[in-house]
């Protein structure tokens, strides 16, 4: 299927991207390629009736579950540390006068 | 061949040279190469050297483990305590993680020495390392191509002997392939047998941590090291090999039923075939027995792959909206003009299209065309392979179907650089472990490597197959001249 600028921009907008209208143009052609690719799944065996399972339930027991117990956790000098707080808190500038 | 960890231990045991000789030694090397090849992103000379002398006190007092006072490479995807672990995404620039990956506290504990962390693709999203947000790094065997990746600079270090070993992140085939390309020895272990506690993630289903090697022993005892289950990730199993990997390697091959899929030999380049059917008639030879088997369902393992990899990182990389970590655009309107201004300037183009591929496929109305079905599929080949181990001890595969690519190579399509992890995607998909190990160079001078594939948790027979070809194939690769002068 051929997939459109505006197909692009409505997937952008989702994840949170913003193309430059060369980039919208480079990015449409190539998303197309992909797609392509992707789909070449759907032209295959016949998929497997089975129930789906993570790859984690292949091989743990999910039968015994750890008790749920408080444990030490970061600080939140150190959650903070990584930019600049206001108050203990993660600050952005004023966008709403 | 260089020493190995185990000599490298014997020589710090018999006090020939003590851990801060030989980090020093490494550091001069990284000084002198590094600027070219590019394959440290961060240094941390100063607390190896610390590292170091604390390393040369545990021997001291006797009993240190084997691994302790050897340096060594993080790839920068491993967090590490108040050290910059960036993902070489711009996005991720300066961060510093306030606490260690598990793989590291274990190492740490046992007396590793860190150098540095390795250059690698953004978010370990590519396979020749050329998405980094600071320059490719440049393989050491010929700086006119790429190292492979994701962990190329993992592969990199080892190879230029700038670090005695690494560990590097495997989703689809970023330990394997590089360590093809580079000519060096990469184990990708079963998921759940080493915990991604610490791993930026990627893909969570299929990504794993394994170690980057100069031989099949040291990737054992690296394997030992890092090995078992831990409770702050959920899917680490704590599964019983019974004793260390690294002393059951001296085992014949008689009787061994090694399988070989002719699926994984569709459009191999000729070079590599032959290469591999030349180490497939040694095990032969030396009594393996060789079974030609199908896993038809293979041919759908690189789409599967990147729809199920794409669908997983879409949603792990939704947290980077510059409020709590790395970097912030530095003018908006609104909180949603800031994350759309902060995700645009701080992804490359590789790790956008992904997102965007992944959202695609669990977007309402593709969901089931998609993501179900390549689940379904996923489900298919896990059953081929469960089927195949039923009557195959491990199976031989290329590690890709090419050697090393030229650097900047302009000609391919994104889709067409996806192709180069046909062979290696396989294995993450259903879980299982595999190594790649040099076997042959090909008319330029450019190794070529072999996948040895086992069943999940069978990391022993794979390490042991893997060991015993090493041992017997004599000289397949030249040494890489130059690194570290021990």
């Amino acid at each position: 299927m051929a997939i459109s600028k505006t197909d692009i921009e409505k997937l952008a907008w989702l994840v949170r991207l913003s193309f430059s209208d060369e980039e919208l143009e480079r990015f449409t052609a190539e998303f197309d390629e992909i797609i392509a690719f992707a789909d070449t799944i759907n032209q295959s065996i016949e998929g497997g009736t089975e129930q789906i399972r993570s790859v984690g339930a292949r091989m743990v027991s999910f039968d015994e579950l750890r008790s749920d117990e408080v444990a030490p956790s970061l600080s939140n000098e150190k959650i903070l540390s990584n930019v600049e707080g206001y108050n203990g808190f993660f600050s952005l500038e004023r966008s709403r006068k | 061949m260089r020493a190995g960890i185990s000599e490298l231990a014997a020589r710090l045991r018999n006090r020939e040279i003590s851990s801060v000789e030989l980090t020093k030694a490494y550091i001069d090397a990284i000084e002198k190469l590094n600027p070219t090849l590019n394959i440290y992103v961060y240094l941390t000379f100063d607390t190896a050297l610390k590292a170091a002398e604390k390393a040369d006190q545990m021997l001291d007092e006797g009993d240190a483990p084997l691994i302790c006072g050897i340096p060594m490479a993080l790839k920068d995807n491993i967090c590490t305590d108040g050290l910059p672990t960036t993902c070489c995404s711009r996005i991720l620039k300066g961060f510093k993680p306030y606490y260690d990956a598990t793989v590291w506290e274990k190492l740490k504990k046992q007396g590793a020495v860190l150098l540095g962390k390795a250059n690698m693709d953004e978010f370990a999203m590519g396979n020749t390392s050329e998405t980094s947000c600071y320059g490719a790094p440049l393989n050491p065997r010929n700086t006119n191509y790429v190292t492979g990746g994701s962990s190329g600079g993992s592969a990199a270090a080892v190879c230029a002997n700038l670090a005695v070993y690494s560990l590097g992140s495997d989703t689809g085939g970023s330990i394997r392939l590089p360590a093809s390309f580079c000519g060096v020895v990469g184990l990708k272990p079963t998921y759940g047998a080493v915990s991604r506690y610490g791993l930026i993630a990627y893909g969570s289903s299929l990504d794993q941590i394994g170690p980057l090697t100069n031989s099949v022993k040291d990737a054992a005892i690296v394997f030992d090291a890092i090995k078992g289950g831990d409770r702050r990730d959920q899917t680490s199993v704590d599964h019983d090999y019974g004793s260390s990997l690294a002393e059951c390697l001296e085992r014949d091959v008689k009787g061994m039923r090694i399988g070989v899929a002719e699926e994984f030999f569709d459009g191999i380049n000729p070079e590599i075939k032959s290469s591999i059917d030349e180490a497939i008639k040694l095990f032969e030879r030396n009594g393996a027995i060789i079974e030609n088997i199908s896993l038809p369902a293979l041919k759908l393992a690189l789409p599967v792959y990147y729809i199920i990899a794409c669908a997983e990182a879409s949603s792990n990389l939704g947290r980077y909206d510059g409020i709590r970590y790395g970097h912030r655009a530095s003018s908006y309107t609104s909180i949603d003009d800031m994350i759309t201004k902060t995700r645009s300037e701080g992804f490359g183009d590789e790790v956008k299209r992904r997102i965007m591929l992944g959202t695609y496929v669990l977007s309402s109305g593709y969901y089931d065309a998609y993501y179900k079905k390549a689940c379904l599929i996923r489900e298919e080949i896990n059953r081929e392979f469960d089927a195949v181990f039923e009557k195959c001890d491990v199976l031989i595969a290329p590690t890709a179907p090419n050697t090393a690519f030229p650097l900047n190579y302009k000609g391919a399509s994104p889709v067409e650089m996806y192709l180069a992890d046909i062979c290696t995607v396989p294995v993450n998909i259903a879980g299982i472990p595999a190594i790649s190990i040099p076997c042959g160079e090909d008319s330029r001078g450019l190794p070529i490597g072999m996948q040895i594939i086992g069943r999940r948790f069978g990391e022993a027979t794979v390490l042991q197959a893997a060991h015993f070809y090493e041992q017997s194939a004599g000289k397949v690769i030249d040494d890489y001249e130059g690194g570290a002068v021990i």
